[in-house]
């Protein structure tokens, strides 16, 4: 995964969201920029008795209907948050529809449990004859790729990559790599997740869910806190639209932002506990593939989901690699952790403060933990000009990546 | 299964109208289900899971749909296997 500056510089020309905040990249910046609340407690949640967390954040009913039926039949949930931010991305990228050859990587950490348990239940309980053809089209692994790429007829090479919490950064270095290598001019890039209460459970199990604000939802997810206890389950879609700068530059298409480098490695000494200098490494290897050095990053965008072991290793990792001095934050406080979507959507948010030269605070970031390295976490809104931002993503099972993204 | 022409048409246009989003003027006995009603392969699966559940028969297995071309070959199908039931009890 080696963006070199003799390869083709890769830029940004159209964004696309859907987050618990609601359809829309506008809506998404207000709600960031705002610090408004969207975790909220789960009903099916309470149910479960021995489930600690009881809260997750979610996107609001979505009115489908415009998604024509013979597409919308092979959607599940995460296929139409990706069905409208594709086309949103598109939109802003100044297409109507795809353009000729367009690239599409997206995946996601889990396909629908939804429609799984649908499926299994039916089949189990003896009756398969109620199962119908598009349940599987629903629960393929590569399903809102697919689906969302034939409903808008993306004809170019397209992959759905998995990567867990890191899949939506994962897809868009892969893209800007296949930018940069020849195989597509341009790529719809990204992740996308649908919520289940199955993913707290899981979670919940390895005891890294938030429980100790079960009674007060919009404080439970506190990355890089004292008295942070876990992270929040949530769910959405974002995309990003890469293209090469000549081409960009030749359609006079605005360009929002170039990635400048992309960087990922592999932990394997446990699938489940990062290690500070396995993400360091990360981070290093994207400076020096771009030819920068620390000092050139303005800003780190962590992927700090409020858990004890994350956090603390993450900040540690940035510490090493930057100092006590780089501004850091953490969009999980807002957003929960959409999974999948989450590099993608929290790149969106970091493209907006780039443009805006506003540095956005860690919700619910009140007292630094002890236990996480001194850097300059924002903790209120402040105008800051960011010309060069580094984010992480680092995943359950080891998966990490860094990109830096420059305006 | 002792039902009627009538009962037929009216629950076989009631489960298409719900499962694929058809209007009543989509509905007409001519009408091609492939050309006209706009059902593609997956649609004509579902179409049969539909009418099993409506109808409580099963009409998958030991008969060739292939032949249902139009909504009026679907109704005379289903009363078919309706009549064939009641000979069968």
């Amino acid at each position: 995964m080696d963006i070199r500056a003799n390869f083709p510089k890769v830029v940004i020309t159209g964004l696309g969201a859907v987050s618990p905040y609601g359809v829309g990249v506008g809506t998404l910046k207000n709600g960031l920029y705002e610090g408004a609340d969207c975790i909220h407690r789960v009903e099916e949640l309470e149910k479960l008795s021995l489930v600690k967390t009881k809260v997750a954040a979610t996107v609001q009913e979505i009115d489908y209907s415009s998604i024509p039926r013979q597409r919308r039949r092979s959607m599940s949930r995460m296929s139409v948050y990706a069905y409208y931010a594709a086309q949103e991305a598109l939109a802003q990228a100044g297409y109507a529809q795809a353009p000729e050859g367009l690239g599409f990587f997206m995946g996601s950490t889990l396909n629908s449990i939804s429609v799984w348990l649908d499926v299994c239940t039916q089949c189990l309980g003896g009756h398969a004859e109620l199962v119908k053809t598009s349940s599987f089209l629903q629960i393929m692994n590569h399903s809102p790729q697919a689906v969302v790429g034939q409903a808008l007829k993306i004809n170019g090479p397209s992959f759905a990559g998995a990567a867990a919490c890191a899949t939506g950064l994962f897809n868009i270095g892969l893209a800007a790599s296949a930018i940069q290598s020849g195989l597509t001019a341009q790529a719809l890039c990204g992740g996308t997740e649908e919520y289940h209460p199955m993913f707290s459970a899981c979670f919940d199990i390895m005891q890294a869910t938030s429980h100790r604000f079960n009674d007060q939802p919009a404080l439970s997810c506190r990355p890089f806190d004292a008295q942070r206890d876990g992270l929040v389950c949530s769910e959405g879609c974002g995309l990003l639209f890469l293209e090469r700068e000549d081409l960009a530059l030749a359609r006079g298409a605005r360009i929002l932002g170039e990635v400048v480098s992309f960087s990922s490695n592999t932990e394997t000494e446990n699938i489940a506990n990062p290690s500070a200098q396995t993400m360091r490494f990360c981070m290093q290897s994207a400076l020096d593939k771009a030819g920068l050095t620390a000092k050139d990053i303005d800003f780190v965008n962590a992927h700090a989901t409020a858990t004890l072991a994350g956090d603390a290793a993450e900040s540690s990792a940035i510490h090493q690699v930057f100092g006590s001095s780089v501004k850091v934050n953490s969009f999980k406080g807002h957003l929960g952790h959409t999974m999948g979507a989450a590099g993608a959507l929290e790149l969106i948010a970091c493209l907006h403060m780039m443009q805006d030269g506003v540095a956005l605070p860690t919700k619910n970031l009140q007292t630094p933990a002890p236990d996480c390295a001194p850097l300059d976490y924002v903790r209120q809104k402040e105008n800051f000009t960011i010309r060069t931002l580094l984010k992480n993503s680092f995943a359950i099972g080891g998966n990490n990546c860094s990109l830096i993204v420059r305006r | 299964m002792n039902i009627s022409k009538e009962e037929i048409i009216r629950q076989t246009n009631e489960a298409l109208k719900k499962e694929f989003e058809l209007t009543d003027a989509q509905l007409t006995p001519q009408a091609n289900l492939k050309d006209d009603i706009g059902l593609d392969s997956l649609d004509a699966v579902d179409m049969v899971v539909v009418l099993e559940q409506k109808f409580g028969m099963n009409i998958r297995q030991g008969y060739d749909l292939r032949s249902i071309v139009t909504l009026q070959d679907l109704y005379n199908f289903i009363e078919k296997i309706a009549q064939e039931s009641m000979q069968n009890k």
